[in-house]
């Protein structure tokens, strides 16, 4: 990850356009590439690529509503691809927000069942604590344990999941069992109603044109506001040097003073509290329960929107509403064409890695001209360049 | 006919020529040493034999034909093997393992005949070594037996070591030496790399010199000096004798008082006065990298209590360290001084960051204070660079250690550590280094030099005390001859040494 | 307790067990070559698919070996990510993952016009009763009765294994290209094809245990069958250390646990358990594993790291 920081094109260009350009156009590629894959596959159905490509635009863009919709899906992908990144930037992999946001759902539920008395807004509040508490306290073991035991934080994360996927299972048999006796699918008990996020459309008398299906919440703007506070405190704040330094350069960062540990544990919570949003629009959206059958993977999908997006609160916003603008289509798709809508997700999976590799290439080729330019700064003399050269 | 001549030989990568046309020869039986200042070239010119890089251009001929050396196998299949400095071997792997990998003889790996034909092998070149040991537990030496038997089972007849001695201890060096003449003995060639010019009198039949990529001179042991060598290296007259003022010791600024740590350092006890610098000498691997840590909070001692202005500052952490004054120019300044994709702004507070005056009150950083602080320190230790914005990877090394000692010296610390702080370096900045150093003494503060290269630690040093194997050797004044402080690094303090001959 | 409990338990734990040991056999031959693979799941979910759809048109045995081959060709996906172009291990990982369930989804519209499950009834390999075993007393036997054939595959692939790892010249230098790349190409060793081979048997073994799955023990392809026996797979790798007979053990323990819920439910002590508590076992046991409460584990040294020398393209 480190040619984002360390480019430098011409001398007449200052290096962020310079990488910009460059990044750009890496992406351009990669979106051509993706495409052209998808083109083949939709001609294997007898279907005009054109066509198809211009009823996903249609789809995401046309009405307010669907442009409310792609928000939607992509408000839960920030929030989800901002906990892989800040903990990413600290040089930790949290694999675990897949369980963090189950379980914080799961905590919202306990709040909002079991504090139901809480009146107006306070309820509201005391439900999202609940699931960010939650979601906090599952990043806390594998951060504990990476601190302590040096146990790896991929490994642990992973088991965490699978714990999170069956410790919610029960929760939702037993305690927070609804037994209302009409229900066929197993769900918790229903939240009062003053636990759930307003919509956008409410606050605005907008039903009409928004309805409250698409569940276009408050949410979304917060998702934005979270992408700036996390801006600032990755770039702004002495826990984000802190934590960008032992991402970068763990000993170096230790030599400088930085704590390793304490730090470490401190992003990871941080990780863990943005996980925790991650599941609220499902349940508080319009929802008002959590059932059995939640949606999952949203964990997964932010490490992908994540490395989309560069790690960058920006780009993990873009990454989010690509995504979100997918899989709309793919809604659009299902009604208007043949073509299977899993197509998309295999498109999606496509353009991702062909992103991810795409950056990867240009990364590289930047460096090695970083390194260049260093070498002939100093001339040829020059001790480490050379010995960068030499080392096999 | 020589068995090896590089013919006009140039190897260069985008914006530098590692090596520019150079002919060079090799004759069958001889030790030739190949040195040069880091960065001349030797390695390169080495690996471009050993067939890892492709010559831009010129000839390689081996007994007089020419030949193309596309890969290391191929270099093997013409005779020619190479030792790296650093050692490249499969630690969980045993002996026989490593030795036979890449040359299985087969689809199936028989290890008891291999571990029999290495044992023959090994006792006719007198390498001791046990084929079913793993790499992990050997010594470094036995290691580097591993490496140079695992060229001779591949039948070479032309052994490059790069380096070979930067690791060993004294005895094993001799041992070293005593192993490359019985090679030589038996028909084998020894290419040197080396920078140490009296280990390179001692073994070199001839001595070929680079210099910025170039041949700049081709002599025998008996024909040249230590002096003349020098300058051939360099391109100048070198002053081996800078102008070190007279110490004037003040009051003890850092002791040591029983210092052990983690079962690699043991019973340390030594004192550092303000406006000294005191040298630790010894091979690497004695414990001088815990020595430094342990200083400035990296380890945390398991015994014993570090005095930093009489407040013992023993296994506090480094941040606290920092605050009682410690200053830490460490051994290697990617892994342990910058962040070398943060810009140089970002790295010229690194260890600092704390400060109010770096951070406010509500935890954010004071951009414009640290930016100030980056240009001042740039300008004073005049570190090349396009602004303060540009990341510390772009700097060349020599800059880069500029910008750590630079950062390092900002606040006045009382107690500057240096770990082996021209490492790497060319002659500028080396010289750059010490004469801040030196400046140090000047102004008072306490210097913890460790070096592993004895001309530093006489060029600098007040005192000098010789650590071997976690332990304080002895001590001697700068006047000391080598040999005595030789044998400090060896284990043997002078009164041993003499109960020794009186026995 | 009645052992007849314990037998068809028995029997479940050495279903799930094959699926465990296969697929965390593959992921040891990926890892030890240096490639981390968490895309086992995915790898599986392929093979089931596939393993289903083979059955349906030839017949079990190819439906299986279908099922392999596809797990290798969707496996090179990961190959060409991490080894030729040094993606993230992880990420690549994930993104296999991911992209599985679209591709099993959109294979199963395609052959059985349905995107989450084929028709039941896969026919499957003639099961058999292994002699003297099977006729053990107080319903015991029941665990070596009407067995797969592939469950006595999956143990008899371990005499293999272990030959090719330690025996061969593909397996030391497979190892060597886990443990310190930069030594096997110094001896002329090429790394990458060996990263491949690695992650390619990851893919077939993974791939034939996902059409054991559909094809010998469900009977059918259904979206979600794997429920994660990946992730468990790849827990069972690491608690065996990387070692084929550690692997084999653990992928016997957490087959055992898997089978609890649905035989052993009534047992003493078990029935005060939540099946959904009992099946966090495996996770958590691993967890408890790696921080180093049983014994620390090591990973083979180079696993995870991209290796840039000029040999590895």
């Amino acid at each position: 990850m480190t040619a984002s920081s360390s480019t430098r094109t011409r001398r007449s260009l200052p290096p962020w356009l310079g990488n910009l350009i460059i990044q750009a156009s890496a992406l351009l590629g990669a979106f051509t590439f993706a495409a052209l894959i998808g083109s083949l596959i939709i001609i294997g159905y007898h279907e005009n690529p054109i066509d198809i490509y211009s009823t996903i635009w249609h789809f995401g863009v046309n009405r307010p509503e669907d442009i409310a919709s792609v928000l939607v899906n992509a408000t839960p992908l920030i929030f989800s691809g901002l906990a892989v990144a800040v903990a990413f930037k600290g040089g930790l992999f949290n694999i675990g927000v897949e369980g963090q946001y189950i379980v914080g759902m799961m905590g919202a539920a306990f709040a909002a069942i079991f504090l139901r008395s809480l009146p107006g807004p306070l309820l509201l509040i005391a439900t999202v604590l609940g699931s960010i508490v939650a979601a906090m306290i599952w990043a806390f073991i594998p951060a504990i344990l990476k601190v302590k035991t040096g146990a790896h934080e991929v490994v642990t994360t992973i088991m965490m999941n699978g714990v999170a996927v069956s410790l919610v299972a029960w929760t939702i048999l037993n305690p927070l069992r609804s037994h209302a006796r009409h229900l066929i699918d197993l769900r918790s008990q229903t939240f009062p109603h003053n636990a759930l996020i307003p919509t956008i459309a409410q606050t605005f008398g907008l039903q009409q044109q928004i309805p409250p299906v698409v569940r276009f919440t408050w949410l979304f703007p917060v998702a934005l506001i979270a992408c700036v506070l996390v801006w600032f405190l990755m770039y702004r704040s002495r826990l984000g040097y802190e934590v960008r330094a032992i991402g970068s350069s763990m000993g170096s960062a230790e030599a400088g003073g930085v704590s390793i540990g304490a730090t470490q544990i401190k992003i990871f919570l941080i990780s863990g509290a943005l996980a925790g949003f991650v599941g609220l629009n499902q349940i508080l959206g319009d929802k008002g329960y959590l059932g059995a059958n939640y949606e999952a993977g949203l964990g997964f999908a932010g490490i992908t929107v994540a490395f989309l997006g560069r790690n960058n609160p920006i780009g993990i916003v873009l990454a989010s509403l690509l995504v979100g603008f997918l899989s709309r289509g793919q809604d659009g798709l299902s009604v208007t064409s043949n073509l299977p809508i899993e197509t998309l997700i295999i498109l999606q999976g496509v353009l991702i890695l062909s992103v991810i590799i795409a950056y990867e290439l240009v990364s590289r080729a930047l460096n090695k001209r970083t390194q260049r330019e260093a070498r002939s700064e100093e001339s040829a003399v020059d001790t480490t360049t050379t010995a960068g050269a030499e080392a096999t | 006919m020589p068995l090896v001549t590089l013919e006009k030989v140039t190897k260069s990568f985008p914006g530098v020529v590692a090596n520019d046309s150079v002919d060079l020869t090799l004759k069958e039986g001889e030790i030739h040493a190949l040195i040069g200042e880091n960065g001349a070239g030797k390695s390169t010119l080495m690996h471009v034999l050993y067939g890892l890089y492709p010559p831009t251009a010129g000839r390689i001929l081996v007994r007089g034909k020419e030949v193309k050396i596309g890969s290391p196998r191929a270099a093997i299949a013409h005779g020619i093997g190479m030792v790296h400095q650093h050692f490249v071997l499969v630690d969980r792997f045993t002996v026989a393992e490593n030795i036979i990998l890449g040359e299985e003889g087969g689809p199936l790996i028989d290890l008891e005949a291999a571990g029999q034909k290495l044992a023959e092998l090994a006792r006719s070149y007198g390498l001791g070594i046990d084929p079913k040991t793993r790499v992990e537990d050997l010594s470094v030496g036995a290691e580097q037996r591993v490496e140079i038997l695992k060229a001779l089972y591949r039948g070479v007849d032309i052994l490059i070591l790069d380096e070979p001695t930067a690791v060993l201890t004294p005895s094993e060096t001799k041992e070293l030496f005593e192993n490359l003449r019985r090679l030589t003995g038996s028909g084998k060639t020894v290419v040197f790399i080396s920078h140490k010019l009296d280990e390179v009198l001692d073994i070199a039949d001839r001595i070929t010199v680079l210099r910025r990529g170039k041949v700049v001179g081709e002599t025998t042991p008996g024909a040249t000096t230590k002096q003349q060598l020098a300058e051939m290296m360099v391109g100048r007259p070198v002053l081996f004798q800078l102008d070190k003022p007279d110490a004037a010791p003040g009051e003890p600024i850092l002791e040591l008082k029983n210092l052990s740590c983690e079962g690699k350092l043991h019973d340390i006890d030594l004192t550092v006065h303000a406006g000294e610098i005191l040298g630790v000498a010894g091979v690497e691997g004695n414990g001088q990298g815990e020595l430094a840590e342990v200083v400035i909070g990296l380890r945390k001692p398991s015994a014993g209590a570090i005095l930093l202005g009489g407040d013992n500052i023993g296994g506090r952490s480094v941040a606290e360290c920092r605050r009682h004054g410690v200053a830490f120019v460490p051994e290697d300044r990617h892994e342990r001084g910058l962040v070398l994709d943060m810009t140089l702004w970002e790295n010229s507070v690194l260890g600092h960051q704390g400060e109010r005056e770096y951070t406010g009150r509500s935890g954010l950083l004071v951009i414009r204070k640290i930016k100030e602080l980056a240009t001042t320190l740039i300008e004073r230790f005049d570190v090349r660079a396009r602004g303060v914005n540009v990341t510390a990877q772009t700097l060349s090394g020599g800059n880069q250690q500029k910008l750590v000692l630079a950062r390092e010296l900002q606040g006045d610390p009382r107690l500057l550590v240096a770990a082996q702080p021209s490492r790497g370096l060319d002659v500028g900045a080396i010289e750059f280094v010490w004469k801040q150093l030196l400046e140090q003494k000047a102004q008072g503060r306490g210097v913890l030099l460790i070096s592993a290269e004895l001309d530093e630690i006489y060029e600098l040093a007040d005192r000098i005390v010789t650590l071997y194997e976690g332990r304080i050797t002895g001590e001697y004044q700068p006047d000391a001859s080598p040999e005595e402080v030789g044998l400090g690094m060896t284990g043997k303090s002078v009164a041993a040494r003499k109960a020794e001959a009186g026995r | 307790m009645p052992l007849i409990d314990l037998g068809a338990a028995i029997a479940i734990a050495f279903n799930y067990f094959t699926i465990i040991y296969l697929t965390g056999l593959g992921g040891l031959f990926s890892e030890r070559s240096g490639i981390v693979n968490i895309g086992l799941e995915g790898l599986l979910i392929i093979g089931t698919v596939m393993g289903a759809w083979g059955t349906f048109t030839y017949g079990p045995i190819q439906g299986l070996l279908i099922g392999g081959l596809a797990g290798l060709v969707f496996s090179m996906v990961h190959a060409v990510a991490t080894v030729t172009f040094k993606v993230d291990h992880i990420v690549s990982g994930v993104v296999i993952n991911v992209v599985a369930v679209g591709i099993a989804r959109f294979l199963s519209q395609l052959f059985f016009g349905q995107a989450t499950q084929s028709d039941p009834g896969l026919p499957h390999l003639t099961a058999i009763n292994i002699p003297l075993l099977s006729s053990l007393p107080l319903g015991l036997g029941q665990a070596f009765e009407q067995m797969s054939p592939m469950v006595i595959v999956a143990f008899l692939v371990t005499i293999p294994a272990l030959f090719v790892l330690n025996r061969t010249r593909f397996g030391l230098r497979l190892r060597s290209a886990g443990e310190n790349p930069e030594a096997a190409r110094t001896l002329g060793v090429r790394v990458a094809p060996l990263r491949y081979a690695g992650v390619g048997i990851s893919g077939f073994l993974a791939g034939l245990a996902g059409a054991f799955l559909s094809i010998e023990i469900n009977g059918l392809f259904r979206e979600g069958q794997t429920q994660g026996l990946g992730f468990i797979a790849l827990a069972a790798l690491i608690l065996g250390n990387w070692s084929p007979l550690r692997l084999m053990l653990g992928a016997f323990l957490f087959g055992f646990a898997q089978a609890i819920p649905l035989r052993l439910g009534d047992a003493p002590v078990i029935s005060l358990l939540p099946p959904q508590f009992i099946n966090m076992i495996p996770y958590v046991v691993t967890i408890i594993a790696i921080a180093g409460f049983i014994g620390r584990v090591h990973p083979p040294a180079a696993a995870g790291k991209a290796y840039e020398g000029a040999g590895a393209t």
